[in-house]
């Protein structure tokens, strides 16, 4: 709940593709204020497009009353997503499959038009009734069989499945949220919430607007496709241009491609997000050395071979700090690594030279400054001013508060004259060595003679 | 001219009073011959209203441009109850004007035998000679000369003359106010003229200057980046710091907005503040008497504070922040009082500070309780003449106090009465000190 709570984002306005039942997000143009955006929401509302989902009493399936094209739009607050995803899941795949219509059933839309007649009131109360029912009962009693069509390959064509006991890792878990946390984090701005990976970044969308984010760069893309084919075009484009930021070849990555993503294949996915999160230095620490089993299905002469495979999706990193000019801590880290230890050990005794004063005592800077405590109190020593406790956090627990806490104390720095550390609090928290020295060391040339 | 000096000098104590309630009304300014309202009241016998200003504290011996101080101008105009008054509040009896005139000639002149009588009683000497060599005696007529002589003898007056010395180029004197002074809120800041650079601390740099032929002092605030959001809170709390209504606080003047400079303006104090008194040698000597008094000032000044509304937040009560006027008053500079974007998260003096501010924001302490506790530290500062916890760093006493329960020792040779007080202001439950209210009766007490 409270995660919920804490979103920064408080209305999404959710679409559904054409051939996807699924909600993802519909990303509103940069124009779009906030006034403009609750006007639409508002908008839509008054409108009466948002359709029910109606449960007929005689099969116990469901029913989707009918709207032009069969595109269906629906909006809500994301806690209201959530919690009637969550109630009414699984979806049913396709439209397709589900929509078994009786032409006898009159639709929502004619009894619209109906409403003023007397008789018929209460028949629309109950048809409202069991909409409602549809909406919040706790999952459909006949979940819907996947489409045969999906499983069909053609010769020769491939497919990955990770391996269903995979899902039972923990650090995949924990992989996937990172990264589904750092995308939302990017994209807060643009409203854009992903909540899936597989399923809100197959078609593009998502990837044209994190790669707009992180490079600053405008794509020459439509702003919004629907067909498959669209959308197959406009993944390519986007992956061009990932593949040429990340330095690869025309060919690009065999770890992922435009058929591969938009298969939703997570595999391929994840590889994508990894790489990009490694290049562009996302403030996120990534579990290490994830890897899943893959099953890989080819049809060959008309047989379904399998194999398995074991992807490594993260390896082990040592810098999880943001790139910057070289300075030279990166020559420490390159060339001279025993000298790296004398560095250190001389900023230890600096610190301690201070934090002593305060019955505190650092034998490791990696790991206890990571939280921005000791941080926060070294400035105040140095500076000589005391911090009121009610400004941080004293026993940081949560990423946040830790964040806070270094962010603070970079506040400290920059009041007090000294330039904006180059490293980002997060590369701090995420205990990265070279940040932390790199910040450490500007204390040092700068109070090394203060007594 | 519907001002306050119309309404002194017609005697509309209503308009008066509605006017003194505006904390930014300073009812020691003077208009353009610097009389103040004192002034005026005193010479047209509204004893209404001269009760009025005194009880607020007005300046008994301001003087107008002719160095007339009040005194003068109710005995000159035979207002007994008024001189007797302002004798009470201590007005200098024998002040003379730029004639050379006390307030004994005037009564003497105009025949006031009473107020003459009354003078004497209260140590006027009559022997003073003014510009022209007249004493008040030679100014006396008749049977007046005979009883004022008679008397004096009976006082033990030496009766030789004392020649008139010009001493207006002592500075001494302290002058109704100018009035421009409180008038203006924004003040331009190509109308300053910054002198020395007195200081510089983290929170601003300070300059002594001239504004309008006033000596003030402008404290040129540190401000990272003066966005027009910091612009914007700063006009609107400046003038919430403009409290002239009170002797024992010092308002701040004016400021000027224009940024990247914000400057704040006050009146520059000869003397400095408490603490440079205290701690760093002056002319001041602070006895057990003039200490009481500093801290009667301090709590009448903190007592008027919480009165009002909260003007704002973040006044940290210590010796530094309180300033020592010409007359020994000591007043609680709004100047030192900080805005809601300076300092964020740096307090350069816990050691006056209560533990639960040290550790909890100010909107969930009693901060009134709280400024008691400073309160007590200044105590304990005025009787020893020591600074609390001289040997340790900020950071140090913060986290000590805070956390480990570190406290000031009460020394011997403080006096019972004195320790008793500040261990009730010290209580460590903030619910269970005292309010300056309660404080001001027990001090005055002590005093006497």
């Amino acid at each position: 709940m409270e995660e919920e709570i804490e979103r920064p984002i408080e209305k999404v306005l959710f679409r559904q593709s054409s051939t996807e039942q699924r909600l993802s997000p519909v990303h509103l143009s940069e124009e779009d204020s906030d006034d403009a955006c609750d006007e639409e929401i508002a908008k839509i509302c008054r409108t009466p497009k948002i359709i029910d989902v109606k449960l007929k009493p005689e099969d116990g399936a469901f029913a989707y009353s009918e709207t032009q094209d069969k595109r269906r739009t629906s909006v809500g607050t994301l806690k209201d997503i959530k919690s009637s995803r969550k109630m009414a899941s699984p979806r049913p795949k396709s439209p397709r499959q589900v929509v078994l219509k009786n032409d006898k059933e009159e639709s929502f839309w004619d009894k619209i038009g109906t409403l003023g007649r007397k008789k018929r009131i209460k028949e629309v109360q109950e048809v409202e009734s069991e909409g409602k029912y549809a909406i919040d009962s706790p999952g459909s009693p006949n979940a819907p069989i996947v489409p045969p069509e999906e499983y069909a390959l053609d010769e020769n064509e491939e497919r990955c499945m990770i391996q269903p006991h995979a899902f039972n890792d923990p650090k995949l878990h924990e992989l996937m949220q990172v990264l589904i946390e750092w995308i939302n984090d990017e994209l807060a701005s643009q409203r854009i919430i992903v909540q899936d990976l597989a399923e809100d970044l197959y078609d593009g969308q998502v990837l044209q607007k994190l790669f707009e984010k992180l490079t600053n760069d405008k794509l020459d893309v439509p702003e919004v496709t629907q067909s498959e084919e669209g959308q197959r075009q406009k993944l390519a484009v986007v992956l061009a241009y990932f593949n040429r930021v990340l330095g690869l070849q025309v060919g690009g990555s065999n770890k992922w491609s435009v058929e591969a993503i938009h298969s939703k294949n997570l595999v391929a996915i994840l590889h994508l997000l990894v790489a990009l999160a490694r290049h562009f230095r996302a403030p996120i620490r990534l579990p290490e050395h994830v890897s899943v089993d893959v099953i890989v299905v080819q049809k060959l002469y008309g047989q379904l071979n399998h194999r398995m495979v074991r992807e490594n999706l993260t390896a082990s990193y040592d810098d999880v700090g943001m790139k910057c000019e070289r300075d030279a801590f990166d020559a420490l880290f390159d060339h001279a690594p025993d000298k790296l230890q004398v560095v250190k050990k001389s900023l230890v005794t600096f610190v301690n030279k201070h934090l002593n004063k305060i019955n505190l005592e650092v034998t490791e800077l990696e790991t206890q400054f990571h939280d921005g405590v000791y941080l926060t109190l070294l400035m105040g020593l140095l500076e000589g001013f005391f911090v009121p406790l009610y400004s941080f956090h004293l026993t940081p627990k949560e990423f946040e508060q830790k964040v806070h806490n270094v962010s603070f104390a970079f506040e400290l720095m920059e009041d007090v004259g000294i330039a904006k550390p180059k490293s980002r609090p997060e590369d701090i928290v995420n205990q990265d060595l070279k940040s932390t020295l790199r910040v450490l060391y500007n204390l040092f040339s700068k109070y090394k003679n203060v007594g | 001219m519907e001002d306050i000096f119309h309404w002194c000098r017609e005697g509309n104590a209503m308009q008066v009073r509605v006017w003194l309630d505006d904390t930014e009304h300073d009812m020691n300014l003077g208009d353009d011959h610097g009389f103040s309202p004192l002034h005026w009241a005193a010479k047209e016998g509204n004893s209404k209203i001269v009760e009025l200003l005194l009880l607020r504290g007005a300046r008994v011996n301001a003087t107008n441009r002719g160095d007339d101080t009040p005194l003068h101008l109710a005995a000159a105009h035979g207002h007994r109850d008024i001189v007797l008054m302002l004798l009470r509040q201590k007005a200098d009896v024998n002040f003379t004007n730029e004639h050379g005139n006390s307030p004994l000639h005037y009564a003497c002149f105009w025949g006031y035998s009473d107020i003459a009588e009354d003078l004497l009683h209260h140590g006027a000497v009559v022997s003073i000679a003014n510009k022209d060599g007249d004493t008040p005696l030679d100014k006396a007529r008749g049977n007046l000369a005979k009883t004022l002589h008679e008397l004096a003898v009976e006082a033990g007056q030496d009766l030789k003359k004392i020649k008139f010395k010009d001493q207006s180029w002592l500075g001494l004197k302290t002058r109704s106010r100018d009035a421009t002074l409180s008038r203006h809120k924004g003040i331009n800041i190509k109308e300053l003229v910054l002198r020395d650079k007195l200081a510089s601390s983290p929170s601003g740099e300070t300059y002594k200057g001239i504004w309008q032929k006033n000596e003030i002092i402008a404290k040129i605030l540190a401000v990272r980046h003066c966005t027009s959001r910091i612009s914007r809170d700063f006009n609107e709390e400046f003038p919430k710091l403009r409290i002239f209504s009170h002797p024992n606080v010092l308002p701040v003047v004016g400021c000027c907005n224009s940024p990247p400079n914000l400057v704040v303006i006050n009146q520059y104090m000869n003397l400095g503040s408490l603490y440079s008194v205290l701690h760093e040698g002056s002319n001041v000597v602070v006895d057990t008497a003039m200490a009481l008094k500093f801290a009667l000032d301090i709590a009448r000044g903190m007592s008027f504070l919480h009165g009002l509304e909260r003007i704002i937040p973040q006044y940290h009560l210590n010796s530094r922040h309180v300033m020592i006027d010409d007359d020994l008053t000591a007043r609680i500079n709004m100047a030192d009082a900080k805005f809601s974007f300076q300092e964020k998260g740096r307090i350069y003096y816990p050691a006056w500070m209560s533990p639960e501010a040290l550790q909890k924001k100010l909107s969930d302490i009693n901060w009134e309780a709280s400024d008691m506790w400073s309160f007590a530290i200044l105590l304990w500062e005025l009787a020893t003449r020591e600074v609390p916890f001289a040997d340790q760093s900020p950071m140090e006493i913060g986290m000590k106090i805070a956390l480990e329960g570190l406290r000031l020792g009460i020394k011997p040779g403080i006096s019972p009465h004195l320790t008793k007080l500040i261990r009730i202001c010290m209580n460590e439950d903030p619910g269970k000190r005292p309010t300056f209210d309660m404080v001001v009766p027990i001090l005055d007490k002590m005093k006497r």
